[in-house]
């Protein structure tokens, strides 16, 4: 009974899922001028592909079995789905019947429609074929699956992301250093205040101190006190410095529905 | 490379106006495999570490740790995709809308959204819509003056570097879950490698099949 559900509500998100994901990828192809949706591996990978419809098609399924191998392990389809096979196997149906890129590939309208059809197989045989998995080849997946992704979310990815802010120039190094060890500090990953401390020692590094950059320090400011706050952060450092906490903040985190000691 | 610019394409599918729709679409679609993975534990749109962090929600810990990184990642992704003219999903939507609002939701006790499908397509959907109309504002007040790309680049790098990372992780990981798991992915990592397949893909293939004739104790 459950496997029907899932196959059925599969279809409806897969077909949704895959028609934003191919509308979204071919309008990548007319940014700057027209906003996208994707990601620049996705781009850059889409590209690589030539508008080879094998290629498409062989990328894709490169990532089908990573993805297949996540959802039996752990219920997750991982990125890929969205960010490689969909894409992929939407250029690949399109591109079979005509390898003129600019008429398929580039068309978020026939892209779209690629997308749903390719999303709702996809997404259907990945979610019910989980389902189906015995147990022990679950556990087997979850047991090496989990510690080996929450090793690359941390230490790894910190690490890559704070190597690549240092590289990018002495602006970004320095951003990426404080916002990243503050971001660990209240949010227990150092990767989003790196990827904002980029954001704003590029932005800086290329068009100084305006409106945009000063915006957006303050929005990360803002981001920073508000997810500490929400966090119980501010309790927990007096705490850890021996202080007491004082009533009127106790009372403070009570008026938005969170105790703290 | 050379980019023909002869005609900017025109119509809905190229609209600004439409860009809203086409997120909305997309993450309803998103927030409808959380609900799945809420109730039937299978379907999460995102790699198995973020849907970890909501695991670790739904285990019975705080939800803090997805609420603050989908959140995080959300406003990271949004004030840099209108600049660099390409949203990032896998930021925004699926680890912001599919895991960081549900982890603000059901810390909040909030539950329907995600035991209800069609609500939870609409809910996708709303938020969307919103993500979607508030890049398009962004895009209308910053697309002039600014002249970056905010390191989009160095992200992206970044981004695809840290993944590479994974195949030998799970190796590792196997090795140390048993003898004949660690022997499998070994082996499988090294048939994928030599055939320019990613690493962690055999890895886990050849893993789950040894570990299919050795089982490993539950514990």
């Amino acid at each position: 009974m459950d496997t029907w559900i899932i196959v059925v509500e599969s279809l409806i998100i897969g077909a949704l899922a895959g028609f934003g994901v191919g509308a979204g990828a071919a309008r990548m192809f007319h940014a700057p001028k027209v906003q996208g949706m994707g990601a620049f591996r996705t781009f850059g990978e889409l590209n690589a592909c030539a508008g080879d419809p094998i290629s498409h098609f062989s990328f894709g399924l490169g990532f089908l079995f990573n993805s297949w191998a996540s959802v039996v392990g752990a219920g997750a389809l991982t990125q890929d789905v969205e960010h490689r096979i969909l894409p992929n196997w939407a250029a690949a149906v399109l591109l079979a019947k005509n390898q003129n890129v600019a008429e398929t590939l580039h068309n978020p309208k026939k892209m779209a429609f690629a997308g749903a059809a390719v999303g709702a197989v996809v997404v259907t045989l990945l979610n019910s074929t989980a389902a189906a998995i015995p147990v022990s080849m679950q556990l087997v997946a979850t047991k090496v699956l989990v510690p080996a992704a929450n090793w690359l979310i941390n230490p790894i990815m910190p690490i890559v992301f704070w190597m690549a802010a240092i590289d990018a120039g002495q602006r970004t190094g320095l951003w990426g250093t404080v916002l990243g060890g503050l971001s660990h500090l209240i949010m227990g990953n150092a990767v989003p205040g790196i990827v904002l401390g980029i954001l704003i020692g590029k932005g800086v590094d290329d068009s100084g101190w305006n409106r945009i950059t000063k915006t957006m320090v303050t929005a990360v400011v803002l981001l920073f006190v508000l997810s500490g706050f929400f966090r119980g952060f501010d309790a927990a450092l007096l705490h850890s410095i021996q202080l007491d906490v004082p009533q009127w903040l106790i009372d403070l985190h009570k008026m938005f529905g969170s105790v703290v000691e | 490379m050379e980019t023909k610019e002869e005609r900017q394409p025109q119509g809905f599918w190229y609209a600004e106006w439409a860009f809203p729709l086409f997120v909305a679409i997309l993450s309803a679609g998103i927030f409808g495999g959380t609900h799945l993975y809420y109730v039937y534990h299978v379907g999460a749109f995102n790699d198995i570490a973020v849907v970890a962090m909501l695991e670790a929600g739904l285990k019975g810990g705080s939800f803090g740790a997805a609420a603050a990184f989908g959140a995080s990642f959300l406003f990271a992704r949004v004030l840099e995709g209108p600049l660099v003219g390409i949203l990032d999903i896998g930021g925004s939507l699926q680890t912001g809308v599919g895991i960081g609002i549900p982890a603000l939701m059901l810390s909040a006790g909030i539950t329907a959204p995600l035991t209800s499908f069609p609500l939870a397509l609409v809910t996708g959907a709303v938020l969307g819509l919103a993500i979607g109309a508030v890049i398009i504002l962004i895009r209308k007040f910053t697309i002039r003056s600014a002249n970056s790309t905010f390191g989009a680049d160095v992200m992206m790098g970044a981004g695809n570097a840290a993944g590479r990372y994974l195949g030998p992780l799970i190796v590792i990981s196997a090795i140390m879950a048993s003898i004949p798991v660690g022997i499998g992915a070994t082996i499988g990592a090294a048939v994928f490698y030599h055939y320019k397949k990613p690493i962690a893909g055999g890895a886990i293939i050849g893993a789950m099949l040894f570990g299919a004739i050795f089982p490993i104790s539950a514990q």
